[in-house]
């Protein structure tokens, strides 16, 4: 950790160096050269920015330039703790006394001159040779404030994009006293005849008044204290990575380093400490002390009693430095600073990743995020842009509260942040342009349970006062209601399918917005449901048969546990498939054929060809008269399922359709694949001593104790999280449509997503299936694959001796990854308390280049995921090319029919490709069909019974014989899921060195299509894109 | 690794990149042919020019493609007439044509469908099968192992063959344990026993333990130096 820290301040702290200091020193004393170009007297009025003048509304703005008092650099700069990548110098400018009357804190003059001082050195700035452009930016957000950006020519490589904001100071310009926040400044805001007091307005100036006091107290600490500083940037690093906070009403930088040296000021923190220990002590601080309440005031050294906490008397003369941190913010940043100290503690490693290398920003914290359009909308400001505080923070503040009385207590907190600055904001030109970024509102849900609750209940119909209160917000969703318990109530009712619970949410903000704040539908972006389009078969999520499914399994355990004319008892049956967990991309739907009755007039015209399987383990009892060659075992077991296949076809008339492998049991339209665990293996699997013990245990006996155990803890963490099921299948979804079905097993995508719910931190649990999703694909890529395990810690049972093996175990696998290259294995350390040495699904796959490829993969899409959060994006296209997959990527590419697939409607898109060589095009066979055909119907029904398939996947056959027939020298990208593209790509085999130049040239092409061939009937195009590539 | 962040390749940047792809590949592709004879550099160029047009008009449909294939084709007889004389050679650019197969048993879908048949005959047969599998089985391991005592007592040699001792722990009829202990449990139980022996006894135990702490700890701090360094190089410390 201590290292990582120092490694950490030293990449991200901006060094002085000669030529940067030289930098900065050259363009300060070209922007002071060009302010000694600013004739004295020189008449400024309203003109020089009529827009913002007229929009803030103050009048008598009209002064003679004089030049500004004094230019001092201050902020971070000065301080030496610039945190890279923002790479600016602030520029403090006093102005002059002589520009400003007494009065002029009244009605905003003291902005508008303010401004139209900064439009003459602008000016003037212009035309300066060493600066290369002038913008114009806001302090904070608050566009009352602007400042000055001034970009100079010289560019330095170590710092690129440095700037020098150029900020008014307003030191000793007004009586303190006058702008005490119980008082008036802006006459225009009044009820009747009582003018409000105004303190927004109020700090606002006083802000400006003794920002140069107080940055000159913050230097005094940081000067020659070098922990200090080290602490100051690392807390800008934390806040920086969490943009929830670190906006215009909750932290900055400069707010940062007033809260370290009010902390340094009130002995709070001495200087034996180390910058970690500042760090802490700083985040306790902000945890405990409601700076929100009593506010931040400096200590002066004579004023010793009382400095905080009764705030009129020290506001006579002092000044919130807290003021924009807002009621709403303040809990949600209480909040971050105990998840980032509980990171601190419970994180491997110390938390370094979780507080220092995570980004939080927005579309990966809040469960639900909405976008709001306001772009020429007018309401918000029909009082003017700024009385007290500015109409686009109350408009901020509107939204939150209507939010927040409506959505109770389903949401835990609710942020609404709406930035106005944009890069080409022009001053001159007033305030109505800065609506045009769309105002962010995240939701962060309590619990899922009560996200997705239907009812409302109101209050007590007896009640008229609230009872009218809440008609009047519901309006027309509001109804009377009859409770079970015999209360008469009022409530609001969301009624909707279990599947899209989900929604209720989205639908409660949508009415809400639409009904008091008259938003249009169009301007309204929710980001819910847009990834659910591709979890729908033929338009219905299947996992609402869910239920059924469960019922019927149940039965047949039940049947399957009271067979008795075979020689052992069945004694117990566990469910081994995903869709018994909830999480498999397609639960089976239940097949009208695969059932004892079956009106075969009533099937209609899609029936499938095809039935899913589902793989069911069931245990015999105890018997010692098992053979114990591993070859035998197998064999008396399918002796046993044939018996039990025959007694469940007598007893209860069920079909049963078997091959050597696998007995299927149709029942209630599903088919049940039954799969016998031998128990002699079982007891020594546990307790892997030794190398000869784990080689007695047959390997399917293995596989299927290890499946079992992986079954069953999924299936708690399921009922654990109800949002675990979408989240995982989201996420097989884009694995398996970016073709890389043969990489991860199921098994292993379960577990990855296990760990987002599992270890959350620095996040909430996530409560919603797209922040789960975009968390996802953030794990995968930012995990740190090399170096560290990933502990999946399903039960929270693992002691630290359990940890330490698993690391140990890690330790070794990468020690012989490095001995031996060649063993290529557990590229992805996954380790759960079944599996210490991630063997079960990690082993051989993914391959380290196979990760690799997942891992930029994920990145994009990640990026992808998170830019359609959160920026203006409506068209569902962008949403689609997450599961879209280039295939310009693979060396070739196989298309295949999309209508020879078994489930055709599980099919995204179509794929084309119109690149590279057409090599070869196959016509469709006609033996396959996914669906049933009026003449397959005619049959009787055992007949039809026996046409049915199980589990028959052409693609899987396919990539089997292509795999059989060129074991070496290519590798297959498929989607097992219903793609119907697979990707090839040539591996580097030394073998083809050999190979002669002529055979270069028809080599690939060839190959191609003898593995066309395999595909017969099954095969639509073949294209080669890129040629193995030749050492010669 | 190839470039993998054109994901949006619906989007115009992903178009923009392809094209890019393409362009690079190309070169290397000449560079290749230099010094081969001139015609086949002739023929690299064509190819450039129809993987441009390929890739920068995005919407050709699949008859263009033929009819770019065909021109390609004719373009390429011409130089590859000298070049290689093989018959093959010419056919090489068209587009090969799959059958479907569906009278063919030997591959494709036809031949999954006939082996997914073939593998379910009914439950009596697949019994059958099984059972002769077994019988075939055991009698070839009683073979073998025949074969092997046969082979050793050839030799004057009798084989004393150690019969494990572990007594029959399962009763036939009910398949119920009857006394006895697993193996496993009896090595569990060893281990626990061994754990219990006093480890910091003598004083040179307790000398030793304190310096492979020692060790360890030296050893993990210098792993550690080593991990930062890697992740450094994989700039891992830029929270940007």
């Amino acid at each position: 950790m201590d290292f990582k820290i120092q490694e950490l301040l030293k990449e991200v702290r901006l060094q002085s160096s000669p030529a940067l200091t030289k930098l900065v020193g050259d363009t300060v004393s070209a922007i002071k050269s060009a302010l000694d170009k600013i004739p004295e007297d020189l008449q400024v009025t309203a003109d020089w920015a009529p827009g913002f003048v007229r929009d803030i509304g103050a009048d008598k703005a009209e002064f003679k330039f004089r030049k500004p008092r004094s230019i001092e650099i201050g902020g971070s700069y000065s301080l030496g703790c610039v945190a890279k990548p923002d790479a600016n110098v602030d520029l403090l400018l006093r102005l002059p006394k002589e520009c400003f009357n007494e009065k002029d804190y009244l009605n905003h003059r003291y902005h508008a001159k303010r401004c139209l001082y900064l439009c003459v050195i602008k000016k003037y700035l212009k035309s300066s040779s060493s600066i290369q452009k002038v913008e114009w930016s806001t302090l904070q957000n608050e566009a009352r404030k602007p400042v000055l950006v001034v970009y100079p020519v010289p560019k330095l490589d170590e710092v690129p994009g440095l700037f020098i904001r150029i900020i008014p100071t307003a030191t000793s310009l007004f009586d303190p006293s006058k702008l005490n926040v119980k008082r008036n400044s802006v006459r225009a805001l009044n009820t009747g005849d009582v003018s409000l007091p105004t303190p927004i307005y109020n700090c606002s100036i006083l802000e400006d008044m003794y920002l140069e006091e107080n940055s000159n107290f913050v230097k005094k600490f940081f000067s020659g204290w070098k922990e200090l500083g080290d602490a100051l940037i690392l807390l800008k690093v934390w806040a920086r990575l969490r943009s929830s906070i670190y906006v215009h009403d909750c932290l900055n930088g400069f707010l940062i380093s007033v809260i370290v040296s009010y902390l340094a000021a009130k002995n709070k923190i001495n200087r034996d400490m180390m910058p970690m220990g500042i760090f802490r002590a700083t985040l306790k601080f902000i945890e405990t002390h409601p700076l929100w309440k009593h506010g931040l005031y400096i200590p002066t050294i004579d004023q010793n009693a009382s400095l905080k906490g009764n705030e009129q008397l020290n506001s006579l003369t002092q000044f919130n430095l807290a003021f924009r941190i807002s009621s709403v913010a303040y809990p949600e940043l209480q909040d971050e600073v105990a998840l980032t100290l509980r990171s601190l503690e419970t994180c491997r490693d110390g938390g370094f990743e979780e507080i220092f290398a995570t980004k939080i920003d927005n579309a990966a914290k809040y469960d639900y995020c909405f976008r709001l359009n306001l772009k020429g909308n007018r309401d918000f400001c029909s009082l003017g842009f700024c009385l007290d505080d500015e109409c686009w923070r109350m408009y901020e503040q509107d939204v939150h509260s209507l939010l927040y009385q409506g959505l109770t207590d389903r949401a835990k907190f609710i942020r609404v942040i709406w930035r106005n600055t944009y890069s080409d904001f022009n001053v001159e030109n007033g305030l109505s342009a800065l609506d045009c970024e769309p105002l962010f509102v995240g939701v962060l849900v309590s619990s899922v349970e009560k996200a997705f609750r239907v009812v409302d209940i109101g209050p007590n119909a007896e009640k008229k006062d609230e009872a009218l209160m809440f008609r009047k917000f519901w309006g027309e969703k509001a109804e009377l209601r009859r409770f079970q318990d015999g209360k008469i109530a009022e409530s609001t009712v969301w009624e909707s399918e279990q599947g899209s619970r989900h929604l209720i949410l989205k639908r409660i903000v949508e009415f809400l917005l639409g009904r008091h704040l008259s938003l249009l539908e169009k301007d309204i972006v929710s980001v819910v449901d847009q990834l659910d389009f591709s979890l729908l078969h033929d338009g219905k999520d299947l996992v609402s048969h869910s239920g059924r499914l469960l019922g019927t399994f149940e039965e047949l355990s039940k049947r399957l546990r009271s067979i008795e004319d075979v020689p052992l008892r069945i004694s117990t049956v566990q469910p081994l498939d995903s869709a018994f967990r909830y999480t498999s991309v397609f639960p089976p739907e239940p097949h009208p054929v695969a059932n004892k009755k079956v009106d075969v007039a009533r099937l209609h015209n899609l029936t499938p060809f095809c039935v899913q399987s589902l793989e069911v383990m069931i245990q015999l009892e105890g018997s010692g008269n098992w053979p114990m060659d591993d070859v035998l075992i197998e064999k008396t077991k399918s002796v046993f399922l044939l018996k039990i296949a025959e007694s469940l076809q007598d007893n209860w008339g069920l079909t049963c359709t078997a091959s050597e492998e696998d007995v299927d049991v149709f029942m209630d339209g599903y088919a049940f694949r039954l799969r016998i665990l031998h128990e002699r293996g079982l007891s020594l699997v546990n307790k892997e001593v030794g190398r000869d013990q784990t080689k007695r245990i047959s390997a399917a006996d293995k596989i299927l104790f290890v499946r079992s155990q992986h079954a069953s803890m999924i299936n708690g963490l399921q009922f654990r999280y109800p949002i675990f099921g979408p989240v995982v299948r989201l996420a097989k979804r884009w694995l398996a449509s970016h073709l890389f079905s043969a990489c991860l097993a199921e098994e292993a995508v379960e577990l990855l997503v296990a760990y987002l719910f599992l270890k959350p931190l620095p996040f909430d649990v996530p409560c919603s299936r797209i922040t789960g999703f975009l968390r996802f694909l953030r794990l995968l890529a930012e995990h740190d694959w090399a170096f560290s395990p990933l502990i999946v810690d399903i039960n929270g049972d693992l002691s630290q001796n359990d940890e330490k093996e698993i690391d140990d175990n890690f330790t070794q696998s990468r020690k012989a990854y490095k001995e031996n290259t060649q063993i290529e294995s557990n590229a992805m350390f996954l380790a759960t308390a079944y599996d210490k040495s991630s063997e079960a699904w990690t082993r051989c796959s993914p391959n380290p280049l196979e990760l690799k490829r997942l891992v930029a993969y994920a990145r994009s899409s990640a990026s992808l995921l998170t830019k359609l959060i959160l920026q203006n994006q409506t068209d569902p296209l962008g949403w689609e090319c997450l599961f879209r997959t280039p295939l310009s990527l693979y060396d070739a590419v196989i298309l295949l029919h999309g209508d020879r697939l078994p489930y055709p409607k599980r099919l995204l898109f179509t794929s084309e490709l119109n690149q590279g060589r057409h090599v070869a095009h196959g016509t469709a066979s006609n033996c396959f069909h996914p669906f049933l055909l009026p003449a397959d119907m005619k049959g009787s029904l055992e007949q039809l019974k026996t046409k049915l398939m199980v589990n028959f996947d052409p693609l899987r056959c396919f990539v089997g014989d292509v795999e059989k027939e060129f074991s070496n020298g290519l590798k297959l990208w498929y989607d097992s899921l219903g793609g119907d593209a697979v990707g090839l790509t040539w591996e580097r085999s030394k073998k083809r060195e050999r190979e002669e130049e002529e055979t270069d040239e028809k080599y690939p092409v060839d190959l191609l299509r003898n593995i066309g061939e395999l595909g017969k009937g099954f095969v639509r195009d073949v294209y080669l894109l890129k040629a193995p590539r030749l050492s010669s | 690794m190839k470039k993998k962040s054109s994901k949006e390749k619906a989007n115009d940047v992903g178009v923009s990149e392809d094209v890019q792809m393409v362009e690079n590949l190309v070169p290397t592709k000449q560079e290749k042919k230099k010094d081969k004879l001139s015609k086949k550099k002739r023929k690299g160029k064509e190819k450039e020019k129809k993987a441009r047009a390929g890739t920068i008009d995005k919407h050709v449909d699949e008859n263009e493609v033929h009819v770019q294939d065909k021109f390609r084709k004719e373009g390429k007889k011409k130089s590859n007439g000298q070049l290689v004389g093989k018959s093959k050679a010419a056919q090489e650019d068209e587009v090969y044509e799959i059958p479907s197969g569906d009278n063919d048993c030997s591959k494709g879908m036809k031949k999954w469908l006939t082996d997914y048949h073939q593998c379910r005959p009914g439950l009596k047969v697949l019994q059958q099968q099984i059972d002769d599998f077994i019988i075939s089985y055991e009698e070839k391991l009683e073979q073998e192992r025949k074969e092997k005592e046969a082979r050793l007592t050839e030799g004057g040699w009798v084989l004393v063959e150690h019969h494990r001792g572990r007594k029959k722990t399962t009763d036939s009829e009910s398949g119920t344990t009857v006394g006895s202990v697993s193996q496993a449990a009896v090595e569990d139980k060893l281990a626990k026993k061994k754990s219990k022996e006093v480890s910091d006894f003598y004083r040179f135990q307790k000398r030793e333990a304190q310096r492979n702490e020692l060790l360890t700890l030296q050893s993990k701090f210098e792993q550690d130096k080593k991990r930062i360094q890697q992740m450094r190089a994989a700039r891992k410390f830029r929270p940007y």
